[in-house]
């Protein structure tokens, strides 16, 4: 367990308690969720209500990555944030666990590809893309995306990266600057 | 059973049903958790909730197939609609029957996870309740301000993130002035055994699993 030794304390709390934040922040998004997929069931567009909140619900893993420069951070940070949601009773049961991996491991990919360095536009941009791919893979399984004609798909895809990109993207980077700019980053980094 | 193992069973069969179309392995695997349920005493009522809960998911994803679908969609729609309840029952076997303490300590005693995931996670699960509260706080104060922070406001996550740094150091120094040591060994007042039983029913169900899904003829 080399990359375990990595972390301290303070960053699993920290990590941990970002993730059920932002669990807490997300379940007032529920109605939003809600009215949108019975708006859009009846042309069975339902989907979309997925596809256009997904972006929020992957910020836990994108910023985790970004405010703790650790490996496994983004993984750790949506996963946590994902068995918080299971234990709160979400929509999606057991499912939720390994949509917690595949999106929070989405999100490490974007940081692992530019090899930890890169915590600026590229690295975020690299992270909404991976995102998008890890989780999109995965929904072709398992809401049988795979079976959709293929204008559809295609919609799916370009809305989930838009969704991605606005919230994982640009919400994460104006979060972040922030941050960077009360210059309190520093001191959970460096852990004293 | 031990809640790892249990843990482990649910998300091997998870991920199964995923790359699985058997409407009916789908329907078992419903009655078998409802069945395991109600052993447990769960209530009719919380079980009519998770009736209902997944509903409005499930029924977007069937007429999703159903109208935009292509191939079988009749099969591929209530393939879903069933595949959600099953996400949903066979994870409430966990949830409702074992909470995250017995599983922190299944983790780090079974297979050692390292003290300090195990004890900080379960630190920062247990300010769920005031994390809620600090939500409403921080809205508030915004408010007060007259801005309104909405899911979309950076500012609501900032101070999140502001709010979980200062919570974080003060967590970790509570518990090290308690006599938590990273990395060192602990004894345990909780034991949570890992026996050969459990090993036993996890390699039953997987085998019962694949019958299931590649030997039974299911229509």
């Amino acid at each position: 367990m080399k990359w375990a030794k990595a972390w301290r304390l303070s960053d699993i709390i920290l990590i941990a308690l970002i993730g059920i934040f932002f669990g807490a922040i997300f379940m007032g998004t529920n109605y939003v969720y809600d009215v949108l997929t019975a708006a859009l069931a009846p042309v069975g567009l339902s989907g979309l209500a997925n596809e256009l909140l997904l972006g929020l619900w992957c910020m836990p893993g994108m910023l985790a990555g970004y405010v703790l420069r650790l490996k496994g951070s983004a993984t750790l940070g949506e996963l946590l944030a994902a068995t918080v949601e299971m234990f709160f009773g979400g929509q999606w049961g057991i499912s939720t666990l390994i949509s917690g991996v595949t999106q929070g491991f989405g999100a490490e990919l974007g940081y692992i590809v530019t090899r930890y360095k890169h915590y600026d536009w590229l690295g975020l941009t690299a992270s909404v893309l991976t995102t998008t791919l890890v989780t999109f893979g995965w929904d072709l399984a398992r809401n049988g995306y795979f079976k959709l004609q293929l204008w559809l798909l295609i919609l799916y895809f370009v809305v989930r990266f838009c969704s991605m990109f606005l919230f994982g993207g640009v919400l994460t980077r104006l979060i972040t600057d922030m941050l960077d700019r009360s210059h309190v980053l520093k001191s959970t980094h460096t852990n004293n | 059973m031990n809640p790892s193992i249990k843990l482990l069973l649910l998300f091997i069969i998870a991920l199964e049903i995923s790359f699985t179309t058997i409407i009916s392995l789908n329907v078992a695997l419903i009655v078998l958790a409802i069945a395991y349920l109600l052993i447990h005493h769960t209530k009719l009522r919380t079980i009519g909730w998770l009736l209902i809960v997944p509903l409005l998911p499930a029924i977007g994803l069937w007429s999703t197939q159903y109208i935009n679908g292509s191939g079988n969609k009749t099969l591929m729609a209530w393939v879903l609609f069933s595949r959600i309840y099953t996400f949903v029952f066979t994870g409430a076997t966990f949830t409702l029957t074992t909470n995250i303490l017995q599983l922190a300590d299944s983790l780090e005693q079974n297979w050692h996870l390292p003290a300090k995931f195990a004890y900080g996670v379960l630190a920062a699960y247990n300010l769920v309740p005031k994390i809620q509260h600090e939500v409403k706080i921080i809205r508030a104060a915004g408010l007060m301000r007259g801005q309104q922070l909405s899911f979309w406001s950076p500012k609501l996550y900032f101070k999140a993130v502001l709010v979980s740094i200062n919570w974080s150091q003060n967590l970790a120094q509570a518990m090290v002035s308690h006599g938590f040591v990273e990395d060192a060994p602990r004894t345990h007042f909780r034991h949570c055994p890992l026996v050969w039983q459990d090993w036993a029913i996890f390699t039953v169900s997987i085998i019962l699993m694949q019958v299931g899904a590649f030997l039974l003829p299911w229509h």
